[in-house]
């Protein structure tokens, strides 16, 4: 899933003060299961705003709203009175979601209430941890199924690296070298080998470096 | 300079609330959610008892203190309470 923290109640302040009618919009997919960017989190988000509103005096009318997934056209048509009566959207979606809103409704003003941070998975209740870098063009079957793309702190493909001491990268005594552990799941699995196989240089073109992606299905898009 | 460093100052510290003078008889507004299974049942029993607490606790019963939200709480001091009582 899509994971996100929202900004600092301060910067956020700083997006909105100037506007009059304020609508913070949650996100009840991805963002919503990290406890950031749900309608809930948006319920409370607005509590906080109105709050700091009156302890500013600055009078600005703060709602909140949100849908189901703020990234398909489905989902905003039970939004619409919500949004139309707002002058700014505060959206708490992920960047994609955000964007989308600001699509949808050109005339409106769109602020980020959250950062997009990275695609992951609940670890334990409230830890996400990356997993995956949108690289486009996957080798878990080559690695173990340990992406060193996205775990690797230099996304290197033939690690691990002189920095690796211990099971631990040495940019922080906190991160596992995932190339540590490649190596040891392919041992203990006895396809060490694989990782001696020469292998092409990754095509990059799949991944950003090749620009904005598109991807399209024929029996589904007119 | 330093006039200016005062006018920042007192921008600063306009933004929050002056302390006031508390009045004698001034109570605070408290609003209180309680457990059905326990705090709650308490309060209950105080009632059987013909035990008084303070009438500025207002009790909310809630089924479990589980089902406490931080909206509950936030909507409590929007709306001017002075203080959230949890018990469960």
């Amino acid at each position: 899933m899509i994971v996100g923290k929202q900004k600092p109640l301060e910067e956020i302040w700083e997006m909105i003060k100037g506007h009059q009618k304020v609508l913070v919009f949650g996100c009840n997919t991805c963002v919503a299961v990290c406890h950031e960017g749900g309608n809930k989190e948006a319920e409370i988000l607005a509590s906080l705003l109105r709050m700091k509103a009156k302890q500013e005096n600055i009078d600005i009318e703060i709602r909140d709203g949100g849908i189901e997934r703020q990234c398909e056209h489905e989902f905003f048509d039970s939004a619409t009175d919500q949004v139309e009566w707002a002058d700014a959207v505060l959206s708490i979606a992920c960047g994609a979601g955000i964007q989308f809103t600001s699509e949808k409704w050109p005339e409106k003003i769109t602020l980020p209430g959250l950062n997009t941070t990275f695609i992951g998975v609940v670890e334990q209740p409230g830890l996400f941890t990356e997993r995956c870098a949108m690289c486009g063009d996957c080798i878990l079957h080559l690695t173990g199924g340990l992406c060193p793309v996205a775990r690797c702190s230099k996304s290197l493909l033939n690690g691990p690296c002189g920095g690796s001491a211990g099971g631990m990268c040495e940019i922080s005594k906190d991160v596992e070298c995932i190339w540590d552990q490649i190596v040891r799941k392919k041992m203990e699995q006895g396809h060490l080998d694989d990782l001696l196989k020469m292998k092409p240089a990754k095509d990059w073109t799949t991944s950003r470096n090749g620009g904005p992606r598109k991807q399209v299905r024929e029996d589904l898009h007119e | 300079m330093a006039e200016a460093a005062i006018a920042l100052e007192q921008e600063e510290h306009s933004t929050v609330e002056k302390q006031q003078e508390i009045p004698p008889d001034w109570k605070p507004n408290i609003i209180a959610f309680a457990c059905h299974y326990c705090a709650f049942a308490a309060a209950d029993l105080a009632g059987v008892m013909r035990l008084s607490y303070p009438t500025n606790v207002k009790v909310i019963r809630l089924p479990c203190t589980g089902k406490l939200d931080h909206i509950y709480v936030l909507r409590a001091f929007e709306k001017g309470l002075d203080g959230v009582f949890v018990a469960g």
